[in-house]
């Protein structure tokens, strides 16, 4: 039995700052098999057409995490990644584009730099500091039951591919947020018994573009090549800090006025949902959009009803914690 | 400048661990950790199947002599017995060090640290975290390395080892993003740097670069390099890529079948069935496929390897990996369909000879990990025994430089050896140069597979040497077409050619002067194990020429003497 | 059709002219809608991580006050949506949550047993109601109009929730729909990105630049209008334009329609029934 067939265009973007002003696209025509790979396919390219093109590879089975680039717009691996599914994502008939990451800065056609990457990984203390004296290391294994091991279990098949650093929003809107990778690995470490740095690790995470600056555009969970449940891990740090009355951000304080509001009303207090987030002062750079609504008589009743059953409800808060 | 304590060349898990030790043991030192690839793109990332330690959680009579035993006789007695006497050893302590910095293993119902049967073990001994060992034992080492703030210079390809015929220098190095050279002078090096298998290229399991740098950096400096013909077929390949499937699918009860719906291990080893080692296995496959009880397609003859008794939930909780890369590489879901295999080189046993501490005949120059050969797996390596060795050496290596590093006064590496370095690298793109990398890439890795895999015989052997000498003669008119300094990818796999070209020589050669057959390494023309003649470890030198040249050296017995291997 | 009708908190608020434009031609469809007044607020995708088990009992409470009266659930947002979807799939498929809920909406004499769909009104017009039909009863195609989608993330993503609607990567049902409208359609990278709504409060920098980069987009594409079938993107996109276009430091403007007024505008109705005046950008 023999494979399909055809001709594909790949639209590969390159730069070399050594000798390009600026990035530029260059098109191959290769005939492709059915059941080829991306990765297979820009191989190719590389040995019979052009060995100037220049990415990372290593492992070709969707392990190390080297090969993550766009293709068709969309960050994935390249080696896990089958040419054909490609052609109904192509925005001109068979071509593929192929790109570097997205929020990197890039060395040299998709090989971009990753330095970064390590550097969140340090600052939000990336690793388990055990109780366990130095001297002590290695006599006897933790003790750690299955449905801990489970809670973090696919936090661990993280390979760093970058693929959700690439696609998240708030990475594109401020190079400094710690990216959904960087709140995976600390969901991971918060949520293991053995560590003993968790304290410091959420007084960092409640900072500055730290855990309250996601989103939630799911991208991140979209583009994930191992399929892990990166928003549950985001929103199990922020689930942290209300186990740990963390109260003193706004990213605490506004997503606390929705449980409140629900709770008494049942419905949003949409008047003063700004306030209770940045405190009167915080609150002043608001004017503007206040006097905007107030402009198209779109201002917020102060009083909101209360929905009929609301004694249901205040139930559901009573007896669940 | 003043020179490193120690360089570690590798950041995998021999490369980590090592630094780690080496820092706990002396934090003082100026320690620095090399590599062609960010740590955690390393190919320790893609052993699946676990490590092994005589925990006795499973099994509770399992024991370290057991674990021992075991290792001796997978590696058909070849193996230095004091060596892995050390490594089953020291096993149960790295393995719940790991365990205590952080490793998420997975956990048996008292919460202790789970063990699976892998080949060739009596007990179940083999500790895992799902099929993704390798993976997040480096994550941890990588995650450790970052608190105790090794200094890590990623992407930093190796061109040379550097001493004086007693000691170290150091080593010269080409930072792959600028594409300068430098020379980096330190008192001790260890080369963690990995193993050589790729030179398959198509029939192989491995990573891109898992082309023997450091072994064959070694081979020029000078050091001798050990058991070279001894690489080790995984059987269970996948059949269009040569990607691996785990022995972890064997482990949890998946099933070999040809294509009469037999499962034939029980001719070859009915006792262990689909868990005998790996090179018992991997021949019998290719005897059941030349005997015609195999699939035929495009891409070669393959067997299967069934998990559908197994069940969705068993599959989707303990082999996930081995799922994804069925349905992403073969289109086949094993909880539907069986898996087309073949076996795919693997693993190798060869290396840099290196003693219990990783130490080389060159005062402070170390081997550790999958480049060195010390040797604890002799003619064939048993499952999760890799990742144990990476680890336990890797902490002795770390341990012994930190001691004795700061003793060691190496001279300066001298300018000539730079210079050589960059000449060598300037040449490749002469203009007058015609031969193309990937053509005798590709020819390199045929011939091999042709002549040099499960089953050799002395005309296919010689055969072999004949074309690897051609290829390393057409080598010498190799172009490099990318003039870039900047992330020459086309040049870092030139020279990693050089390195499989070197390394296919003593393979072939080593193969060739072997008149038996032990573990992995099986003569047609000399199918019995011949102690009498070969119990003994091949050696290579290459001298100043270029030539290899060929000795032995015996085998360290202990406390099991000699004896058939049957499972 | 008859569905049960999950009402957003910002449609009773800061952004009633969505609802009242829908509610202005349901009828002309034949769409009754049956609002859930003792709904809740579905917690905004903020309840999801202060207490998870509250969580789905709350949203558990909603779906159940439809399954009381034996409807499908719309609602015409997209955070409603996901949070409504996401808590339904947990409770589908993890028994004891389901249980922890139902233990307690029993006192108030409701069950949750997963019967109600919910569904966006988007894919109920482009697929319950059906596009052909309702290019049947278009008075006034959009001809003249170039429109610029903006999906909004929570009608996309995570798509696994998103009974496969449509494709996050290339959607097309909001395009469809306009097109079927008589209206033309502009194409831009941003149509399905992030407006930044949900830190407009806690990262406004960061926020804004996001809208921005979409609205710079598809002004630059030379559209008339963006078209979303979510409110809090139309806040985002609309009275915070100015903020957006200074911080990406772009010009001109974009006049932003909810999705129930672009179909309002096609069946006939004026801008100012429909609540056009009521946007910031006019």
């Amino acid at each position: 039995m023999t494979e399909e067939k055809k001709d594909i265009y790949f639209k590969i973007f390159r730069f070399n700052p050594e000798v390009d002003q600026k990035p530029f696209y260059d098109t191959f025509k290769i005939s492709v098999e059915k059941g080829v790979t991306i990765l297979r396919a820009i191989n190719y390219i590389k040995d019979h057409v052009d060995s100037t093109l220049s990415y990372r590879f290593y492992c070709q089975a969707g392990i190390c995490g080297s090969c993550s680039m766009r293709v068709n717009g969309v960050s994935k691996l390249a080696c896990t990644t089958q040419v054909w599914d490609e052609l109904e994502r192509c925005k001109e008939k068979d071509v593929i584009t192929i790109e570097p990451m997205n929020n990197f800065d890039v060395i040299r056609d998709m090989v971009v730099e990753y330095t970064p990457v390590i550097k969140k990984l340090e600052k939000y203390i990336s690793w388990v500091t055990p109780k366990i004296k130095r001297e002590d290391l290695g006599k006897k294994e933790h003790i750690i039951s299955e449905a801990e091991f489970k809670v973090y279990d696919a936090a661990t098949d993280c390979i760093l591919c970058g693929a959700c650093y690439s696609e998240c929003s708030m990475m594109s809107a401020h190079r400094e947020y710690i990216s959904p990778l960087g709140l995976l690995k600390a969901f991971r470490m918060v949520k293991d018994s053995r560590d003993t740095r968790s304290d410091d690790r959420m007084k960092i995470l409640n900072e500055d573009h730290g855990m309250w600056d996601c989103t939630h555009c799911y991208r991140c969970v979209e583009a994930c090549v191992k399929n892990i449940p990166i928003m549950d891990a985001i929103q199990g740090v922020r689930n942290e800090a209300f186990l740990r009355g963390m109260k003193n951000s706004e990213g605490y304080r506004h997503a606390y006025a929705f449980t409140q509001d629900i709770k008494s009303t049942g419905r949003l207090k949409e008047s003063t949902i700004a306030v209770r987030t940045k405190g009167i002062f915080g609150s002043i750079s608001m004017l503007p959009f206040a006097l905007k609504m107030m402009g198209r008589n779109r201002m917020p009743k102060v009083f909101v009803h209360t929905i009929p059953g609301i004694k249901h409800v205040k139930r559901i808060f009573q007896k669940l914690k | 400048m003043q020179p490193y304590d120690i360089i570690i060349v590798g950041a995998g898990g021999g490369g980590m661990y090592a630094a780690m030790e080496a820092l706990n043991t002396n934090p003082k030192l100026k320690i620095a950790v090399v590599s062609k690839v960010y740590p955690t793109r390393s190919h320790t990332s893609a052993a699946q199947g676990g490590v092994n330690a005589a925990l006795a959680n499973r099994h509770k009579d399992d024991t370290v002599e057991l674990h021992i035993f075991d290792t001796i006789k997978g590696s058909d007695y070849l193996a230095d017995q004091d060596a892995a006497t050390i490594l089953c050893e020291d096993a149960p302590y790295v393995v719940r060090e790991l365990e205590n910095l952080g490793a998420p293993f997975s956990r048996l119902e008292d919460g202790t640290i789970a063990q699976r049967p892998f080949g060739g073990a009596q007990k179940y001994r083999c500790c895992y975290c799902a099929d993704r060992t390798g993976h997040t034992l480096l994550t941890t080492l990588f995650e450790q390395c970052l608190k105790q703030g090794v200094k890590f210079y990623s992407e930093y390809y190796l061109l040379s080892i550097e001493h004086d015929g007693d000691k170290a220098q150091g080593v010269v190095v080409m930072n792959m993003q600028t594409g300068k050279i430098e020379a980096m002078p330190a008192r001790s090096v260890i080369i963690a740097t990995g193993g050589y298998a790729k030179m398959y290229w198509q029939k192989s399991s491995n990573a891109a670069g898992s082309t023997g740098d450091g072994i064959a950096a070694a081979l020029r400096a000078g050091i001798a390099v050990e058991d070279m013909e001894f690489v080790q077929f995984h059987p269970t390949g996948l059949r269009k890529s040569g990607l691996l499937i785990s022995e972890g699918a064997r482990g949890e009860g998946g099933y070999l079948v040809n294509n009469k719906g037999e499962r034939f291990m029980s001719r070859y080893a009915p006792e262990k069935m689909e868990l005998g080692p790996r090179d018992l296995v991997s021949r019998s496959i290719e005897i059941e496929i030349n005997e015609g009880r195999g699939f035929d397609s495009d891409a070669g003859q393959y067997m299967h390897l069934d998990l559908r008794h197994l069940g969705a939930d068993l599959i989707l909780e303990r082999l996930p990996q081995i799922r994804m890369l069925a349905i992403d590489f073969e289109g086949v879901d094993p909880i539907k369909e069986p898996i087309p295999i073949r076996p795919t080189a693997h693993y190798s046993m060869g290396g840099i000879d290196a003693d219990n501490d990783g130490a080389t005949a060159i005062k402070g120059v170390y081997a550790v990990g999958e480049c060195s050969c010390i040797s604890v797996h002799g003619a064939n390596r048993l499952g999760g025994n890799s990742l144990l060795d990476i680890l336990v050496f890797g902490k002795r290596a770390g341990r012994h430089a930190a001691l004795n590093a700061p003793s060691l006064n190496p001279g300066a590496i001298s300018t000539a050896a730079v210079e050589k370095s960059v000449k060598e690298i300037e040449g490749f793109s002469h203009h007058d140069r015609t031969e193309r990398y990937g053509e005798l890439r590709d020819e390199l890795g045929k011939t091999l597979g042709a002549n040099a895999g499960i089953y050799r015989t002395r005309a296919k052997l010689e055969k072999g040497v004949e074309e690897v000498m051609a290829i390393k003669e057409r080598f010498k008119n190799v172009r490099v077409n990318d003039n870039s300094a900047v992330f020459n990818t086309n040049l870092f796999q030139v020279l990693e050619l050089k390195n499989m070209i070197a390394l296919a020589e003593t393979v072939t050669r080593g193969a060739l002067a072997r008149e038996e057959s032990r573990g992995s390494h099986s003569r047609e023309d000399f199918p019995v194990r011949d102690d009498e003649k070969w119990h003994k470890h091949s050696i290579f030198h290459m001298n100043e020429k270029g030539d290899i040249t060929l000795s032995t050296k015996p085998v360290t017995m202990g406390k099991y003497p000699l004896q058939a291997r049957t499972y | 059709m008859k569905y049960a009708y999950y009402i957003s908190c910002i449609n009773e608020s800061l952004s009633m002219e969505a609802d009242t434009s829908m509610n202005l031609w349901k009828n002309d469809l034949g769409i009754e809608l049956v609002p859930l007044e003792s709904g809740t607020c579905c917690g905004g995708s903020n309840l999801d991580f202060t207490s998870p088990d509250q969580f789905l009992a709350v949203n558990g409470r909603n779906i159940a006050l439809a399954e009381k009266i034996g409807l499908d659930m719309i609602t015409s947002c997209n955070t409603c949506l996901l949070g409504l979807r996401h808590a339904k799939h947990i409770l589908d498929t993890q028994p004891e949550k389901k249980e922890m809920v139902n233990q307690i909406l029993k006192e108030e004499g409701l069950e949750y047993t997963g019967k109600s769909e919910v569904k966006h009104l988007l894919w109920v017009l482009v697929d319950d109601y059906g596009l052909d039909k309702l290019a049947e009863k278009i008075t006034n195609p959009l001809t003249e109009y170039k429109f610029a989608p903006f999906y909004g993330c929570h009608i996309l993503r995570p798509s696994p929730l998103m009974g496969g609607y449509d494709d996050p990567n290339r959607p097309h049902t909001l395009e469809d729909l306009v097109r079927r409208l008589g209206g033309n359609v502009v194409d831009y990278e941003s149509k399905n990105k992030c407006c930044g709504f949900h830190t407009l409060l806690v990262a406004e920098d960061e926020s804004v630049k996001l809208s921005g980069s979409a609205l710079d987009e598809a002004i630059t594409a030379g559209a008339d209008f963006i078209v979303t079938p979510c409110p809090l993107c139309h806040m985002a996109l609309d009275a915070y334009q100015k903020e957006a276009l200074a911080k990406v430091q772009s010009g001109g403007k974009m006049r932003i329609l909810h999705l129930s007024q672009i179909v309002g505008l096609a069946l006939g109705y004026s801008e100012k029934a429909l609540g056009l005046n009521k946007h910031v950008v006019v």
